[in-house]
């Protein structure tokens, strides 16, 4: 299973950033290989506009099962990601990623539905 | 360290009064709250707390394409593809019109000699400030023609955050972006609470219900001001039970008063001109606070 957070940095003790659209990575935990990998999504900061798809699209290439952010996701964003079939919890800055991953695994995360 | 909580003052429609309860916040909270001003198409936040511009730094908003002559074959593929009309032929060569250029980057795709290269283009310039009670402020102001975007306001947003975080400031107050366009999205992410200001009239109902759903969204807490109350009773009973149907924290009512115009005559906000309403704006800005500490 894929994990997906939103990151301002790019190690488990990054603070998970509360934007979707415009969170300078992405970090994609890998359960069954137990790996992190980063996604450098700097470039789409520097859109003016449209940032939460083209970051939704970014996640089409990977189809994580989770992603873990804070505000959420904009509207336009969150029709590309609903047709990825995966399950968003929100609300989860003021924490590292490895706090909010913990939080997840003792399902301490609010699910938002699409 | 305490999380620094970003406040953002929004309205859907226009001339609710918005800027107005925004700059009082920021006068009333004064060295607790760095102050970002989001609503950069019309940016008027400055009128009132008086800015010295101290630090200045180009913002470039996107693309524009540049087109070389003496690489330009002249076959036209540019102005075929060009859906927002920016590409001119005359005397016999193409030419770009900046102005209509929205920087999509089809032409210069699609140009089979590579004469056409998308350069960052000069959209405004980004401030930040000393403001007339002490503390600071981020603003911008936009070059003729741009339009603000998503990325001006988490800029702006992003540079209040971290002035705040160096001096040790608590709060953020953002004047948020009008409408629920991408400036909007990206005035709510990242904010802690939503405040929303609006008045007894329809439309102003009809946009509120519209940034509503935004903030919804974003799964920001809005907290709403009714301002004017007094001049539709009927209209504000209206709006009074939306929001107590919608679960939404009714802050104020504020009344319509001339020493509004007045103050704004004076370039200078309510609160410095009414006691009464200093009183309270002062009231409202403890409620918020309150209820920060609470999200």
């Amino acid at each position: 299973m894929k994990i997906a957070f939103t990151s301002e940095g790019k190690t488990w003790e990054s603070k998970i950033d509360p934007r979707f659209g415009r969170a300078e990575y992405i970090l994609i935990y890998n359960q069954e290989k137990d790996t992190l990998s980063v996604i450098d999504n700097s470039e789409v900061t520097k859109q003016a506009h449209g940032a939460g798809p083209s970051t939704a699209q970014k996640l089409f290439e990977i189809k994580p099962d989770v992603l873990i952010t804070g505000n959420g996701p904009g509207n336009n964003a969150a029709m590309v990601l609903k047709k990825l079939n995966l399950k968003l919890f929100v609300n989860a800055h003021n924490s590292t990623v490895k706090e909010a991953y913990e939080k997840y695994k003792n399902n301490l995360l609010e699910e938002m539905p699409f | 360290m305490k999380k620094i909580k970003e406040i953002v003052v929004l309205s859907g429609k226009g001339g609710t009064g918005k800027t107005s309860v925004a700059a009082s916040f920021a006068l009333i909270a004064g060295k607790d709250a760095i102050i970002a001003d989001c609503d950069v198409d019309a940016a008027n936040m400055h009128l009132v707390l008086k800015p010295n511009f101290a630090h200045s730094q180009v913002y470039c908003g996107g693309d524009v394409a540049v087109l070389n002559q003496d690489s330009c074959t002249l076959c036209g593929k540019c102005k075929e593809v060009c859906r927002f009309d920016a590409v001119d032929f005359s005397n016999g060569r193409y030419t770009i019109k900046d102005l209509d250029c929205e920087g999509c980057g089809y032409c210069s795709h699609v140009c089979p000699s590579g004469a056409i290269t998308m350069v960052e283009r000069k959209s405004g310039d980004l401030f930040i400030s000393h403001i007339k009670n002490g503390s600071q402020m981020v603003h911008a102001k936009l070059s003729p023609g741009a339009e603000n975007s998503g990325k001006l306001v988490a800029q702006v947003k992003t540079n209040a955050g971290r002035i705040a975080g160096e001096v040790g400031c608590e709060y953020v107050i953002a004047d948020g972006a009008p409408g629920i366009g991408c400036p909007v999205a990206s005035s709510l992410s990242g904010a802690s609470l939503a405040v929303m200001v609006t008045e007894p009239t329809k439309s102003a109902l009809h946009d509120l219900k519209r940034v509503l759903t935004v903030a919804k969204r974003f799964n920001v807490r809005p907290l709403c001001i009714i301002n004017k109350y007094n001049i539709n009773s009927d209209q504000t009973a209206v709006i009074k039970e939306f929001i107590e149907k919608e679960g939404i924290t009714h802050l104020a009512d504020i009344p319509f008063d001339s020493s509004f115009v007045k103050a704004m005559g004076q370039a200078k906000s309510i609160i410095e001109v009414d006691s009464k309403m200093k009183a309270l704006l002062e009231e409202t800005w403890g409620k918020v606070k309150e209820i920060a500490q609470t999200v």
